[in-house]
């Protein structure tokens, strides 16, 4: 699904990616575990196309075929979904709107019918149970106002509205109590299945208790310095990242 | 610094034999103390980043019988079918285009100064206004009698039409008396290649009174339209203007709010949406002179190309005014590196128990904004338009009416769609 060759990246030339390897097939959930500073949010940030980011050497596949001179937009329609660490909030941009004009994209870019409201209403109100969200969030500004929870909610909230096939998690557990990461790594086990992957980015084991990656991997100055089984990520929140670096 | 072609056309308006002698001395007043001070200049700190020498340069005459429409004029293209409307062509009244809500009095301007004894203030505050006084025509008195609710709104369409170089001074006042409520927009719109619009606009807001303004600037890129508001709130009064502003290649809004007695509310509000090279402005003043008033300014402006903008708001507090409850916000929204915005919202405080604030913001989209919408399947251009729309829309929302909402907001959608890119 998504295949990382040997990918050094940087910004303001300063590389801050030495070469990541990386292959995520169909229906597995892999966790890269780094601490601030290691190039976790620069790998998905690149994989998602932020601009501002140089790619020296290396490349990046999804489904065999080279994405990184495509633009943010071609990447989401192709099924790439990033759900981010600071969701951005867009003061006057309703979310109903934002979220329906996302999916009508989708929709058109793969020659299906659009949404009308009523449709995409009804859609959208199921989604909104799965996550104990209520309408109310429908009314308001796209994360306009919304507490650390609710962003991160409205993110799984687009997800599963939009269907990508690979989801990037980055740092969705920064700011949740346990509550509301609980609903959210509810919301992310039911939408997993054997299509589809996910690249979970964090800090801490502690969102991994809920999700159980398939694999684990250890970022460490630009640098995958380790992979293992979900048990590598018990053995970093016992030891810390130091017995791992050179 | 005087336009010599004022002189001329100053003689003409005197010499029309269908206004009344008794207006002269009014207009010789204005007139003289117009050619005493002349245009402003940028040297003046109110008209400091407005141009003015398109006027001066202008040879504008004053609009004749022939300007008026040669044809019938067809008004349901301009929107807004349903409203009342008093119709003014080139500065002539249609009144065979023209109706108004039942509950309103209509005078001429002869008789609402008769009605007045001949006591009717002639604002003085800016240039302009002295160029009304001197030069009125077009002349309509609106009056709301003593709890009469106008429900249907009222609209005023100036259209203007033609490639002549006519300068029009419309003279508009309107009376609310105690506890009446009248909605009023004020459209222009036109297909003119120079016109000079110096209208006024001189309400008056008796007790418990309501009016909600709604002005609709939509003239042709090439005209020049200067506005002209004057206010006056009386006890508990309301008054509600919230002013869209796309056209002409020199717009500018002079609105002065004097709140006289206590317990009056006024909320000025406006976006602006230029491009190439307009220049739009807002000169908005606020003046509390009585306790327990609150007011509120909240203006926007969305900039492409060179075009220019100018946000001057002050709100004055005067010493009389104590728990005087006063805000404004200022937030300009620049599309292209090109365009300039201008803001300089002012507090002016001489009482000491008031709440007052103030702040302006002005930036180019946020990239990381984009990158979000982006990241979701939409493409570069519709994620633009998306953050613009949302910009804007927090003054179009706050419109109560569904008819003005829905043509405001598809003007602002035709707008975005040209300027997405």
């Amino acid at each position: 699904m998504l295949n990382i060759k040997d990918l050094h990246a940087g910004v303001d030339g300063k590389e801050i990616l030495q070469g990541v390897d990386l292959c995520i097939n169909p229906g597995e959930m892999h966790a890269v575990m780094g601490r601030n500073g290691s190039g976790k949010s620069t790998l998905s940030n690149v994989i998602t196309g932020k601009e501002g980011y140089n790619i020296s050497k290396g490349d990046i596949l999804y489904k065999n075929e080279s994405i990184i001179e495509w633009p943010p937009e071609k990447r989401a329609l192709a099924g790439i979904f990033m759900s981010f660490q600071y969701p951005v909030s867009m003061p006057g941009v309703n979310n109903t709107y934002f979220l329906k004009a996302a999916l009508n994209a989708k929709l058109k870019n793969a020659g299906e019918k659009e949404l009308d409201a009523a449709g995409f209403l009804k859609l959208v109100k199921e989604k909104l149970t799965e996550l104990n969200m209520d309408t109310s969030y429908l009314q308001r500004a796209v994360n306009e106002g919304f507490s650390g929870g609710e962003k991160k909610r409205n993110e799984i909230l687009q997800m599963l509205t939009l269907e990508p096939e690979i989801a990037i998690m980055d740092e969705t557990d920064s700011g949740l109590d346990i509550d509301a990461l609980k609903i959210i790594a509810n919301g992310i086990n039911k939408y997993r299945n054997s299509e589809r992957s996910f690249l979970v980015i964090t800090h801490y084991q502690r969102l991994l208790r809920y999700l159980e990656p398939d694999v684990v991997h250890v970022l460490i100055d630009g640098k995958v310095v380790r992979s293992g089984g979900k048990e590598l990520a018990l053995e970093l929140e016992e030891k810390g990242y130091h017995w791992l670096e050179s | 610094m005087m336009p010599n072609y004022l002189h001329t056309e100053f003689q003409k308006i005197l010499d029309r034999e269908y206004f009344s002698k008794k207006v002269h001395p009014i207009r010789r007043k204005a007139f003289d103390s117009f050619i005493e001070d002349g245009l402003p200049d940028k040297k003046c700190e109110d008209w400091r980043f407005t141009d003015l020498s398109a006027i001066k340069k202008g040879n504008y005459r004053i609009s004749e019988i022939d300007d008026g429409p040669t044809n019938k004029v067809n008004i349901s293209k301009y929107g807004l079918e349903s409203f009342n409307t008093i119709v003014i062509y080139n500065g002539h009244l249609q009144q065979d285009l023209s109706s108004v809500p039942k509950g309103i009095k209509i005078l001429s301007n002869l008789e609402y100064m008769e009605h007045n004894n001949w006591k009717v203030n002639q604002p003085d505050m800016s240039p302009f206004d002295l160029l009304n006084t001197a030069f009125m025509d077009s002349g309509i008195c609106l009056v709301i009698e003593r709890r009469i609710e106008v429900d249907a709104p009222l609209r005023i369409l100036f259209i203007c039409s033609g490639d002549e170089k006519i300068m029009i001074s419309p003279r508009i006042h309107i009376d609310l008396e105690e506890s009446s409520s009248l909605t009023l927009v004020e459209q222009h719109v036109g297909d003119c290649n120079e016109y000079l619009y110096n209208g006024s606009v001189i309400m008056n807001i008796e007790d418990n009174a309501q009016l909600e303004h709604i002005r609709i600037q939509n003239n042709s890129k090439t005209t020049i339209n200067m506005g002209n508001l004057h206010v006056t709130q009386h006890q508990g009064s309301n008054f509600t203007f919230n002013q869209f502003t796309l056209g002409g290649r020199l717009g500018r809004t002079n609105l002065y709010a004097d709140l006289i007695e206590k317990g009056a509310n006024c909320s000025l509000n406006g976006l602006s949406l230029s491009n190439d090279d307009q220049h739009l402005d807002a000169h908005i003043i606020t003046n509390h002179h009585a306790p327990h008033c609150t007011s509120t300014q909240n203006f926007k402006s969305i900039l492409k190309g060179r075009s220019s903008g100018v946000f001057n708001g002050r709100s004055i507090v005067q010493n009389k005014a104590q728990k005087t409850d006063s805000n404004q916000s200022n937030k300009n929204l620049l599309l292209s590196k090109d365009a300039l915005m201008n803001s300089n919202p002012q507090l002016e405080i001489y009482a000491h128990d008031v709440k007052c604030s103030h702040g302006s913001s002005t930036g180019a989209l946020e990239p990381d904004a984009l990158f979000y919408i982006r990241s979701r399947g939409i493409d570069q251009d519709s994620a633009r338009a998306l953050l613009v729309r949302g910009f804007g829309s927090e003054i179009i929302e706050a419109l109560e009416n569904n008819e003005i909402r829905d043509h405001i907001t598809n003007y602002f959608n035709q707008w975005i769609d040209k300027n997405k890119q």
